[in-house]
């Protein structure tokens, strides 16, 4: 038979392929284990290298920290104390001994000794109780009584250990035993606390040993240090990860970033360059939110149960939907539950982001809770005062109806009920009334409250030159680059159209004549008063001053001077006033047919027509300078020489073409444009925008990336960031390739907006998602920290920060001046409000922030009403009562300061004490007047600070007497000198020269010198400055 | 070319099977079509001499002088299984390996994933979606399907061809098989893996699956292009031109049937049930062709319009 002709089922072998397949069947098993135990367990390479570089670190690390500890070791402070310790401890130290032998070698062993028989009668007593407690028969219980006394009564040996070892032995009865047991626990608690307080000047010596080392190691101590070696040493390998029952959280970051926690600080650098293993950064943070009750990904982002690789660990897989934030991006974490907020502590970017969506007008297209609420807020409280004129409409109805059903029912007492009924309705009814005074109270300071992020343009035809108006609109930040107003997209024709609208919807008043001011003094005042703290002057490089409001290098081509000097004079001053329940603007002809004068201001803002409130101010945040009409004028007239010379607007003429109106309000209206100005017409327009408030969970499939959305996942951003960051950078990005018709398009203009921004921009948007925690985890506390968070938006609604410290470490436009950085000039910054709630009295504060000016005449408003010895002075910003409470509630808040504020009595002072501080009051060493107003314009023009009268009012004593202790630790380069008082025993004398009156007097010279400010009056100032007078 | 969206789409994990079966379902037909002709040859050898047909032989292999007729089980057959179970350990163990579940995000309730697609094994189902309304595409005819099948051996009325590979014995159960399932039921699983993409509109492979493609198809009912207005017509003009396809169908496929000598010989061998039953149910699966033509070249979309069902 041939091999052809062999049976291949029979004949052909196949140990090859079962050769080969086996191989790869043991090979693929191989690769399974390891899969199983590395592959899709990376964490573990990171924990044996974590242990490796940190034990290693450790090691490295510990011998140096030891030598500085050595070294302060071997100083002779330490030494000293060390000494003064031992003496202590050694003084003692017979004493202690004796108690020591007394407790462990007498006491202690004696009493358990005697305990063992002790408990087994005890035990064998409580047994018999129990039997009498459950046993039915009286005679059975009464034998067990009597066994109980036997028990009791039965002599017991007890062998008790002598101090020197042999055994004492004593018969004892059950009473006996309990006695001495009692009496032995007595005597060890009172021998040892003798103990303690034997060693208390020892120990306290210890501990001032010990912080005195502790104060000077850094970082860590020898011992944390060994501690942590000990840990490293009996390190294992396993799954690190913090699970919060109460939400289901389980995170386990911590498998592979095992430096977070570590007590040591640990760089990418010592680490071995492994960045996962560096310690947070932020200490101060994980102490608020500590990772055992918020765990990592809360904040983060990222799937905190995934181990088996980077990506899926950090989510940055597709479907994950809550990947980690970007760097750049961190702090959106934060907005998750601090969404309540504009500021959050410690989050700058976040903040940046909230403040340009809030000053750029974001909010003014776009809704977002929390953000400019105002209108949402008024509308609630109309509807609120419709609601409840319904509800009293409907029980003044019952109530009649109650008293006729009383009136016909022959049966008194239920004719009683009717009546009662109807009383009841009355009583309820007064407190509608009162509910109803309160919404309109409410309905009063919104109106107030509302605030626009452009200009009024009703007053168009008044401020502007026409021609100025078509070349703004074809594109802002050519004109004025970085302003507001973003650039849209429009073509000439639409641009001839919204500004014929714009033009002729204007409102046309009267404008008196100005004479024209002194430039020089104007430019002066502007650049003093205060106006660059919102404003900037200068273009490119040479800008100065606040990016809160526009800048202002070029107005003088665009504003008419008679309405600047209105404008700078009292910026909310309105032509007309609009009333918003017959939504038009009221003229003078309505208040003639009422027979009432054309006088419209926060006194007088009833409409004439039907009583309901007007609006009575434009909608700017811009406050009054209070400056004098004079002052206005040189200021507006130092505004209109800032021009760009040789500028030449075209024609136009057309403005006043009535067939545009109709389409550009069509455009208008389009375009939002009411969203940020008041137009004519146009006053009750909704936001055309998408809302915002949980864009950042918006499904990714609802973002419309448009034909980009290929490319985007191609480059990697088809994300929420991508589509934030792209759109920011260029709003029409998603119309690209698109056929559209021009009204079709995206509206969104163009903000021009820098990196930074777009990347805070986009911290913030990605970071207002819907929550995936549970409410109880979000930032809204119920305590004074609410007022802080309410506090807030008014400070930053109306930019207190560029004129003053708020918070600590923040930068204010003044201290950005280059005026304001010579010496001299430091003094004229306003002062700091860093522990203003501390500083003064809120009931004055409300009267101050009411009216800084502190008086009623009117032609002393031009002053501020502390400090008059400042150029730059405090606006009224015609705050509302409710922005009132919540800015003086937020600076008690801010230091926190119980509210309402009940003052300290201060004891009165007797006549010596009156001559003695008068005396203190004027030495050499404490020349107080020299520097603090006084009333006298010529001693004032010179004053840094201000006038004593003002403290009983102003100041809160406790403030007042820590202020002169140490100015220059609340307020650093304060023109105040620190060190006036030096402690002695427990009371501040003053530190200079004292009047020889001081002899013998024993209290606190502070607290003599606050008592004496707060009992200031004119008279007393008239006699201090005379006699000031009379020693110069 | 969109290279990287077939990238995408043959390699989700999701995908892998019907890749696979891109190239295995030809192969084993192949396969299997390669020993029926083998065997084919051998019974033409056999019939062409009786005497060797007499003689000890094998049903699968040609005759070889020597080969004993028979073999054992154990070896022959169960160390080949063994080793067919070990390949394919090897390969689960692999694929186990390198591709994990395909888990994606949790489920919103109100989004819809787009393209949403069932199990790969369902997809066929699922294409038969946009021929026929739910209520066919859905219940009756994958109830027939599975009625058909069980069908299958009552109604087979050929004794030949049992053990063995073999083509030229059972010729129309052979076709109507690879008609049934490679040309209908794979082809419609591989299309709606393959081809159907978001808005479950038609792509070319290659074609980039855009989320924003609009396409203008006017999808008519035949009763309109008639002009047929009432729904009454349409009824009754629907009930019609089924009645014509299934006439048309019977007698086709009869003609189909009794075509060779052979054929005849077992159709003369079915009773009336037996032949009944299965024209219904190759008229009912011939349904499904002749629907997707009306449908995707002639953008047909019902032809019985009915208060209850559309066909």
């Amino acid at each position: 038979m041939t091999d052809q002709e062999k049976d291949p089922v029979v004949h052909s072998s196949l140990s090859k392929p079962l050769f080969i397949s086996s191989a790869l069947l043991l090979l693929s098993f191989g690769w399974a284990l390891y899969d199983e135990v590395y592959g899709t367990r990376p964490w573990k390479g990171y924990e044996a290298r974590f242990a490796k570089v940190y034990s290693k670190f450790l090691k490295d690390t510990l011998p140096n920290e030891l030598n500085s500890e050595t070294q302060i070791k071997d100083s002779p402070e330490y030494k000293d104390l060390d000494r003064q310790m031992q003496a202590a401890e050694k003084a003692v130290m017979p004493q202690v001994a004796e108690i020591d032998h007394r407790v462990n070698l007498e006491l202690v062993p004696r009493a358990l000794a005697l305990n063992e028989p002790f408990q087994e009668v005890r035990g064998h007593v409580g047994a018999l109780t129990y039997q009498i407690e459950i046993s039915k028969s009286e005679s059975s219980k009464e034998s067990m009584r009597k066994e109980i006394e036997e028990l009791k009564k039965e002599v017991h040996t007890v062998k008790l250990p002598k101090a020197d070892g042999s055994i004492e032995k004593l018969p004892m009865d059950f009473a006996t035993m309990d006695k001495t047991l009692q009496d032995w626990k007595t005597e060890k608690a009172t021998i040892l606390q003798k103990r303690v307080d034997l060693l208390k000047p020892a120990t306290e010596l210890r501990a001032k040993r010990d912080k005195y080392l502790t104060d000077r190691v850094s970082d860590v101590s020898a011992d944390t240090l060994n501690g942590l070696r000990n840990k490293m040493s009996t390190f294992e390998v396993g799954i690190r990860q913090i699970h919060v029952k109460d939400v289901d959280l389980v995170d386990r970051c911590e498998s592979c970033h095992m430096g977070i926690r570590e007590p040591v600080t640990l760089t990418k650098a010592a680490m071995g360059g492994e960045e996962a293993f560096v310690s947070h950064p932020d200490r101060e943070l994980l102490k608020v939110h500590d990772p055992e009750k918020f765990g990592c990904t809360p904040c983060h982002g990222g799937n905190g149960v995934a181990l088996t690789s980077i990506e899926k660990a950090h989510g940055y897989n597709e479907h994950w939907l809550w990947p980690l934030h970007a760097k750049e991006n961190l702090e959106a974490g934060c907005q998750q539950c601090h969404s309540q907020e504009i500021v959050t502590e410690m989050a700058p970017t976040l903040d940046a982001g909230r403040e340009t969506f809030r000053l750029r007008g974001c909010m003014a297209c776009h809704r977002y809770e929390g953000f400019d609420r105002d209108p949402d807020d008024l509308s609630a409280v109309n509807q609120d005062i419709r609601q409840l004129t319904q509800q009293k409409a409907e029980w003044t109805r019952e109530i009649g109806f109650s008293t006729t059903k009383g009136d016909n029912t022959p049966d008194n007492d239920e004719a009683q009920k009717f009546y009662q009924h109807a009383n009841d309705l009355k009583v309820r009814i007064s407190g509608i009334d009162a509910k109803m005074e309160q919404d309109d109270d409410r309905a009063r300071s919104l109106v107030r409250e509302i605030k626009k992020v452009g200009p009024s343009l009703k007053e168009v035809r008044m401020k502007m030159h026409k021609e100025w108006l078509p070349v703004w609109l074809k594109d802002p930040h050519v004109w004025r680059p970085g302003t507001k107003m973003p650039t849209f997209r429009l073509d000439d024709g639409e641009i001839r159209k919204i500004a014929a609208f714009i033009w002729q919807s204007g409102v046309t008043g009267d404008l008196p004549h100005q004479p024209a001011g002194d430039p020089e003094k104007g430019k002066e005042a502007f650049e003093t008063r205060g106006c660059m703290a919102c404003h900037s002057m200068g273009e490119g490089d040479d800008k100065q001053g606040g990016t809160f409001a526009a800048n202002l290098s070029r107005v003088g081509e665009k504003d008419n001077y008679d309405y600047l000097v209105r404008w700078v004079h009292n910026p909310r001053q309105r032509t007309l006033p609009y009333c918003p329940f017959e939504k038009k603007d009221i003229t003078e002809a309505d208040y003639k047919r009422a027979g009432l004068p054309f006088v419209f201001d926060t006194e007088h803002s009833k409409c004439p027509n039907d009583g309901h409130e007007l609006l009575v101010m434009q909608m700017t945040p811009m406050p009054s300078l209070r400056l004098s009409e004079a002052e206005a004028r040189d200021i507006a007239s130092y505004l209109e020489t800032r021009k760009h010379d040789g500028v030449a607007y075209a024609n136009a003429d057309y403005l006043d073409d009535p067939n545009l109106k109709a389409d550009g309000q069509f455009l208008v209206r389009f375009y939002g444009c009411a969203g940020c100005h008041e137009i004519a017409g146009l006053e009750e327009e909704q936001r055309i925008g998408t809302e915002l408030t949980k864009e950042g969970t918006k499904p990714i499939e609802r973002l419309d990336f448009a034909l980009l959305g290929h490319r985007a996942e191609a480059e990697g951003w088809y994300t929420h960031k991508g589509f934030f960051e792209h759109k920011l950078a260029n709003p029409a990005v998603y119309d690209q390739g698109k056929e559209k018709a021009k009204l079709d398009r995206l509206k969104m203009p163009n903000f021009n907006l820098t990196k930074p921004e777009i990347d805070q921009l986009t911290t913030f948007l990605t970071g207002s998602v819907d929550p995936s925690i549970p409410s109880r985890y979000f930032y809204a506390p119920a305590d004074q920290r609410r007022d802080i968070i309410e506090g807030w938006w008014v400070v930053r609604k109306y930019n207190c920060m560029g004129c003053h410290q708020v918070h600590v470490g923040q930068t204010t436009v003044f201290m950005t001046l280059p005026r304001y950085q010579d010496p001299d000039w430091k003094d004229q910054r306003p002062p700091t409000l860093i522990g203003e709630g501390a500083r003064v009295n809120p009931q004055w504060l409300m009267g101050f922030l009411n009216n800084p000016s502190l008086t009623e005449k009117p032609d002393e408003m031009d002053r501020d009403g502390v400090r008059r010895y400042l150029h730059a002075r405090m606006p009224t910003f015609y705050f509302s009562d409710g922005e009132i409470q919540k800015l003086v509630r937020f600076f008690a808040a801010m230091s926190s300061q119980a509210a309402p504020y009940i003052a300290d009595r201060l004891e009165p002072l007797s006549d010596q004490e009156r001559t003695m501080a008068r005396q203190l009051f004027s030495s050499e060493g404490a020349p107080c007047l020299k520097c603090h107003a006084t009333g006298d314009p010529k001693h004032d023009a010179h004053a840094t600070a201000p006038n004593f009268l003002l403290a009983k009012e102003r100041l809160k004593p406790g403030w007042a007497r820590r202020w002169m202790l140490d100015p220059a630790m609340m307020s650093p380069g304060t023109a105040m000198p620190s060190g006036l008082f030096r402690p002695e025993g427990d009371k501040m004398v003053f530190a200079g020269p004292t009047p020889a009156s001081f002899n013998g007097y024993n209290k606190d010279h502070a607290q003599l010198l606050v008592r004496y400010m707060f009992q200031f009056t004119p008279e007393e100032l008239t006699r201090l400055r005379a006699s000031a007078g009379a020693a110069q | 070319m969109d290279f990287h969206q077939l990238w995408t789409i043959f390699s989700t994990p999701d995908n892998v099977p019907i890749v696979l079966l891109l190239f295995v379902v030809p192969f084993y037909t192949w396969y299997g079509m390669r020993q029926a002709f083998a065997n084919d040859r051998l019974i033409g050898q056999l019939e062409a001499d009786p005497a060797l047909a007499k003689t000890s032989h094998r049903k699968v292999e040609p005759w070889k002088p020597g080969w004993a007729k028979e073999v054992h089980v154990w070896p022959y057959l169960l160390r080949i299984e063994f080793l067919a179970a070990i390949i394919v350990t090897v390969i689960l163990m692999v694929w186990s390996i390198t591709l994990n579940a395909p888990l994606e995000e949790p489920a919103n309730p109100t989004l819809t994933m787009n393209p949403a697609k069932a199990p790969w094994y369902f997809l066929g189902l699922q294409e038969m979606l946009v021929y026929f309304d739910p209520w066919m595409a859905g219940v009756i005819f994958p109830s027939l399907i599975i009625v058909g099948l069980m069908v299958i051996p009552y109604i087979d009325a050929n004794p030949l061809g049992n053990g063995y590979y073999t083509y030229k014995q059972r010729k129309f159960s052979i076709l109507t098989f690879l008609f049934g399932f490679i040309a209908l039921w794979v082809s419609m699983i591989v299309i709606g893996t393959i081809i159907r993409g978001p808005g479950w509109m038609w792509f070319w492979p290659g074609v980039t699956w855009d989320h924003n493609r609009l396409i203008f198809e006017v999808n008519r009912d035949l009763p309109d292009l008639f002009g047929i207005k009432t729904s009454i017509g349409k009824l009754i003009f629907g009930a019609i031109v089924m009645g014509l396809y299934f006439v048309g169908a019977w007698i086709g496929m009869h003609k189909l049937i009794t075509r060779t000598p052979f054929n005849r010989k077992i159709y003369s061998r079915m009773s009336l049930l037996q032949y009944s039953v299965m024209q219904v149910f190759m008229i009912l699966m011939m349904l499904l062709p002749v629907k997707m033509l009306l449908r995707l070249v002639f953008r047909i979309k019902y032809v019985w319009i009915t208060p209850w069902f559309n066909i």
